[in-house]
């Protein structure tokens, strides 16, 4: 029905996300996730010809992680975005995708996989929760915190 | 599997670093693997504040082998003081802060501060601060866009410390929360795996 393949570097920039809040473009993202070092990694969901979207696509979702480190638990992997086309949701394409880098994670030696979901988006947190995962927010009462802007800048500065 | 790394040069010429403008100064450097026992000793002492050391697994085996050679998976800078400054038990480094490099789909590269850490004895001299300062200038040499970073809800000097700097709390602000798959249930989505 579906095969999951790593991107080529035009196929997940094709994929970004169209939003006024998009700063990024398609340039970064080959710079970064396709670099010695990249800053990113990602799966791509695709169906066959036959099976295409209304307007003609067959790159139907995506996921985008990278490595990061627990003081306490070491090795873990970070899920930034898990994304199915409205018309193919409800077919299993995001598990498997969240399987997959789940499974790659585990074979890179990680322990978690973490990441976020806003609290008013209730049926994502009913798919999480029914997969087993759990909610630090209101389990532990950690907070998400950012300094962007000015802020970095200032702090970066050392003018505080 | 590649992690993001510093450049060389870059950690390199952040080795040594004077923290404070006094008569003694405090010096931040980059570890090296011997430096981990440290590490992991701040570690557990930074578990204990946040009333969770039990949840401590990994021990500086696991902060040698994960934080140095070509793909690290994290960075740390370590605030050390003289020996004449050392600590009522004999250390001589006094505070950390970990971190590693992140990325959004939204803004581009972003570095995550894992830990924030300085011994109570040597608050309220601006090594937290300078410690803090220092990853978001590396944040900025590596054209990162965001520091991010989290802390407990009851923490509150850790809060108004960081909410003080211009840090947002995304949580409260937008309704971010963090969610977590480990142990059996992660194990379990993984063998779903097509």
């Amino acid at each position: 029905m579906f095969l999951l393949s790593n991107p080529s570097q035009q196929e997940l920039a094709e994929h970004e996300k169209v939003s006024d809040q998009v700063k990024i473009t398609q340039k970064d993202l080959e710079q970064d996730g396709f670099s010695k070092n990249p800053f990113f990694h990602g799966i791509i969901a695709e169906v066959p010809e036959h099976l295409k979207s209304r307007d003609g696509h067959t790159k139907v979702g995506y996921s985008l992680y990278f490595y990061t480190y627990s003081s306490w638990k070491g090795r873990a992997v970070y899920m930034e975005d898990l994304y199915v086309m409205p018309e193919f949701r409800g077919k299993g394409i995001g598990k498997a995708l969240m399987s997959k880098v789940s499974q790659l994670g585990l074979a890179a030696g990680c322990t978690q996989l973490n990441f976020t979901v806003l609290d008013w988006n209730k049926s994502s947190l009913d798919f999480y929760l029914k997969q087993g995962c759990w909610d630090v927010t209101s389990d532990l009462g950690y907070h998400c915190m950012r300094c962007e802007g000015d802020a970095l800048e200032n702090l970066a500065q050392g003018d505080l | 599997m590649t992690p993001r790394h510093m450049p060389i040069e870059a950690a390199q010429s952040l080795r040594y670093m004077t923290l404070l403008n006094t008569s003694r100064s405090l010096v931040g450097l980059t570890p090296k693997p011997e430096d981990c026992k440290d590490i992991a000793r701040m570690i557990m002492e930074l578990a204990v504040y946040e009333k969770m050391p039990d949840q401590v697994k990994i021990s500086h085996k696991e902060l040698e082998r994960d934080g140095f050679g070509p793909n690290p998976f994290y960075q740390c800078l370590v605030a050390e003081v003289p020996e004449d400054h050392k600590s009522k038990d004999g250390h001589t480094k006094v505070g950390y802060a970990l971190f590693f490099y992140t990325y959004s789909t939204w803004k581009g590269r972003t570095v995550y501060m894992e830990d924030l850490y300085v011994m109570p004895e040597y608050r309220g001299k601006g090594i937290g601060k300078a410690l803090m300062a220092t990853v978001a200038k590396v944040a900025k040499e590596q054209h990162c866009v965001r520091l991010q970073f989290s802390v407990l809800d009851w923490n509150k000097p850790s809060l108004d410390f960081y909410l003080a700097k211009g840090a947002e709390d995304l949580t409260a602000k937008e309704g971010w929360h963090f969610l977590r798959f480990h142990g059996i249930a992660l194990d379990n989505l993984a063998l779903e795996a097509p």
